[in-house]
């Protein structure tokens, strides 16, 4: 398999939290990689390490030991700014409580990641008007974030993460705080992503979303066990 | 859970909020009690004044600036404690709501809160009372080295403990309040990650959408936490008022009494005079920055009139522009009522009393006088006009309405003299008349001056034509010396600066107070803001753009209380502080250049805790 085919590839990854003079380790020895296009999808029981994975496939936290690279960078050993613009260009985050800027409207939540990027004006008008059509939110764009329900929030947050077409997409539980109708429409949206050929990595239980995954990774006792190659 | 435990572990725990809390209460209390200490050190207290140095007309400019400090120190204390307080339950709310959530009944929660409080005014005002002393004796030490002589007299023990009750008290009755409030808020309210005590849901208005994208999550940020926003502006802009009343105040009234005093005195004159007459000038003149016992001196001995040679000598000298005879006597003065209509009722009524003093008493030839003096009413009209000029002092020692009364010198069966004006002058402390050359001469029957005073023409070469008539004079009367007065005005004039520029400082503490509150406030801002500042990181912004928008909420909280602080600054100082304010192009540079120096520290130190925030890995930002 060609290196450049390989979006992510994870070595021996180790994190282990200090707290005090307390040691605790999320996980040891995690080596996986995810390919161009593939879509993953990790389980586990709460608290297993999934959220810490994902972070430090995004680059917002670095392992204790082990190497990562995404894109072909080794992300531990760039600085915050690279890191923040590479997380600006390369990849969209789905937080599991959706995150949203409360200060700003939907539009505005959708939009500020292409403003970083420097996307013109139009560009921005135009992708978002794209966007807030595919998560069927268009009627909302002017309203702040606590005028929302849990899903449509959920909903802005994909598209706030698709804003600047991230090749790589990480999303943590989308599903977990949601009602199972709610739930549906965030897994159509995943469906879709997927059949456009987008990269995902998803830290899950649901069932239907596991159903879509390509890789299906498990924490057990502190590993990732590959379930289905 | 021990009850006495919780609040000292707690507060233990939290080392930089109670330490923030802890400091700028010290240092509100430490400058109030400086401030009063200070006043009574240096006597310019409200009383002092007239009896030890300056002159009354000085003393009603210093006196109005020290109370409207003082009065403004205790404003700011009072404004700050609540302030701080505020912050501290704003950022405590969860573990409130927590503590509710759990069982933890109300009243044991505000006994927690109350304890802690109690705990930080306590330490506070302790630490300021010490704080403030120290910064007295350290000032005492230092005028006294400067050879300005300050009172080594103990420190007012009850006025220690005024400040001490009262800042305690404020403490205790402004931070009550918020705990009150903070521990009604229902426990899930509490708990939740978008609650914050202070914080307005959502506040209607939104900055325009095509403003930079920083700017408009400060902005918002700043209506949404209104409450907070207002209290900080109210706290910073009461600073300002403080910090512009003692700057721009300081700085205009120190260029308008120098003006005075410069001008009373005169730059570059020259002194002609027996040596006897000039250590008297000299100590008439020095009473103005140090107390000093007037040993008795005879003024109508003849060996101290000026010899007809000298006048002649100076009169034949072409580079000495002016020469300015005067004959200086003490006199014991009288004040003489007058009548008046009452406008009101048409009535006749008494103006004045029978009362009567000693003073300096000066001929000067109206029309060839070197000095100008800041004057209420006019000067001398004419050299045989029955006329007088007053001091400000004896004015308001000896006179009811100075300008509508007319002054006897030396005895009741002498002429009486109309009071014309009221002038500022330092000689004497401003217990001075001032009366035309020929009619004292007749009233005393002298014919001659005792003092000459000159000035040289500025294209001529000074070191020679002083050196000429240096000469000329002792070849007449070796006693008579020439003596330049530029060195005792400078001595004037930098005690004059010395307290202004004392008074300027005090404000660096209520602004060091200030930058502790705002900090607070920043601080409350990233606390509220943290998540989102995690989310916009992992989103790809740059740990630059939160301290930008940090910096931005701060800039704008700065900006709106600077305007305000300013704006009334200046309208107190030059309508109700300062009488005939001398303004210049310099002074206003110079204003403008410390005000603005406040407002860059000030900016400059809030941004600590948000550049020490944007250097946190992302992770423990958004999951702490």
């Amino acid at each position: 398999m060609p290196a450049e085919k390989k979006v992510v590839q994870a070595s021996n990854l180790c994190k282990i939290y200090e707290i005090g003079d307390v040691k605790v380790e999320a996980f040891r020895d995690v080596s996986f990689s995810v390919e161009n296009g593939e879509f993953t999808a990790i389980g586990g029981p709460s608290g297993c390490g999934k959220t810490t994975l994902l972070n430090i496939v995004g680059g917002i936290d670095r392992p204790t030991s082990g190497k990562i690279t995404v894109f072909g960078e080794d992300l531990n050993v760039k600085d915050e700014d690279f890191l923040a613009s590479f997380r600006c260009h390369k990849i969209g985050f789905v937080f599991q409580s959706y995150n949203l800027v409360s200060t700003l409207t939907v539009a505005e939540n959708v939009a500020f990641p292409m403003e970083w990027a420097r996307k013109s004006e139009d560009h921005i008008e135009k992708r978002l008007e794209e966007l807030l059509t595919t998560v069927g939110l268009q009627h909302r764009a002017e309203h702040l974030p606590s005028q929302l329900s849990g899903g449509e929030q959920q909903r802005v947050a994909f598209a706030r993460a698709l804003a600047n077409d991230p090749p790589l997409l990480l999303v943590d539980e989308p599903t977990g705080n949601l009602d199972i109708k709610t739930s549906q429409k965030i897994v159509q949206i995943l469906e879709k992503l997927k059949s456009e050929g987008k990269t995902i990595i998803i830290a899950t239980h649901d069932e239907q979303i596991l159903r879509l995954a390509d890789q299906k990774l498990r924490f057990e006792d502190g590993k990732l066990v590959n379930q289905i190659e | 859970m021990s009850e006495t435990s919780f609040p000292v572990n707690d507060l233990l725990r939290r080392k930089l909020q109670t330490s923030l809390a802890i400091i700028s209460l010290t240092l509100c209390v430490a400058s109030t009690l400086f401030l009063l200490l200070f006043c009574q050190k240096i006597g310019i207290g409200i009383t002092a004044v007239v009896e030890n140095k300056l002159t009354a007309g000085f003393s009603t400019i210093f006196t109005p600036f020290l109370i409207f400090i003082g009065v403004l120190v205790f404003v700011v204390g009072a404004v700050i404690a609540s302030f701080m307080v505020f912050v501290m339950m704003s950022q405590r709310v969860r573990d409130i709501g927590l503590m509710k959530a759990t069982g933890c009944p109300n009243e044991l929660i505000f006994g927690y809160f109350m304890t802690e409080l109690l705990i930080i005014t306590l330490a506070s005002c302790f630490l300021g009372v010490v704080l403030g002393v120290l910064a007295d004796f350290a000032t005492t030490n230092l005028l006294n080295a400067l050879g300005l002589q300050a009172s080594q007299a103990p420190v007012n023990f009850w006025l220690i403990v005024l400040v001490f009750v009262i800042f305690f008290v404020f403490g205790l009755v402004f931070g009550a309040k918020p705990i009150l409030d903070t521990t009604k808020v229902e426990p899930a309210k509490a708990i939740s990650p978008i609650y914050y005590f202070g914080l307005v849901k959502e506040s209607g208005f939104k900055a325009v959408s095509k403003s930079n994208l920083t700017f408009r999550i400060a902005m918002r940020s700043l209506f949404r936490r209104k409450s907070a926003t207002v209290r900080i502006v109210i706290c910073l802009s009461t600073v300002f008022i403080l910090v512009t009343v003692a700057v721009a105040g300081g700085v205009i009234a120190n260029q308008t009494t120098r003006n005075w005093l410069e001008k009373a005195i005169g730059r570059d004159v020259v002194l002609i005079v027996h040596q006897d007459m000039r250590t008297q000038y000299v100590l008439l003149l020095s009473k103005f920055y140090e107390a000093k016992e007037e040993p008795p001196f005879n003024y109508t001995d003849e060996k101290y009139l000026m010899p007809e040679e000298i006048l002649n000598s100076l009169n034949s000298t072409p580079e000495i522009s002016i020469i300015d005879t005067r004959l200086m006597l003490k006199a014991h003065i009288l004040e003489v009522q007058n009548y008046t209509i009452n406008p009101s009722t048409g009535e006749t009524m008494t103006v004045g009393d029978d009362r009567e003093g000693d003073a300096i008493v000066v001929g000067v030839k109206p029309e060839r006088t070197l000095s100008e003096w800041f004057l209420d009413g006019h000067f001398l009209g004419n050299k045989q006009a029955q006329e007088a000029v007053i001091g400000d002092s004896i004015a308001q020692k000896l006179f009811s309405s100075p300008l509508n009364q007319g002054i006897k010198l030396f005895n009741e069966t002498s002429a009486v003299l109309d009071i014309v004006g009221v002038c500022i002058d330092p000689i004497n402390n401003g217990n001075v008349t001032y009366v035309p050359l020929e009619t004292l001469q007749s009233i005393v029957s002298i014919s001659k001056p005792n003092i000459v005073m000159i000035k040289i023409d500025p294209s001529a070469n000074r070191t020679e034509v002083l050196s000429q008539i240096r000469a000329n004079v002792s070849s007449v009367n070796s006693d008579f010396v020439v003596f330049e007065l530029n060195e005792v005005l400078d001595k004037n004039l930098g005690f004059l600066g010395f307290i202004w520029s004392t008074i300027m400082f005090l404000p660096l503490f209520s602004l060091a107070s200030a930058s502790l509150c705002l900090i607070g406030y920043v601080m409350l801002a990233i606390a509220e803001q943290r998540q989102e500042f995690g989310v916009l990181r992992a989103l790809g912004a740059k740990p630059r753009t939160v301290v930008e928008i940090v910096a931005g909420q701060s800039f704008i909280v700065l900006l709106a209380s600077y305007a305000v602080g300013i704006a009334l600054g200046v309208i107190i100082t030059l309508m109700i502080l300062i009488p005939e304010p001398l303004v210049t192009n310099y002074t206003i540079m110079e204003i403008a250049g410390w005000l603005l120096a406040a407002l860059l520290a000030t900016f400059i130190f809030s941004l600590y805790p948000a550049i020490k925030f944007a250097k946190k890995p992302i992770r423990e930002i958004m999951y702490p």
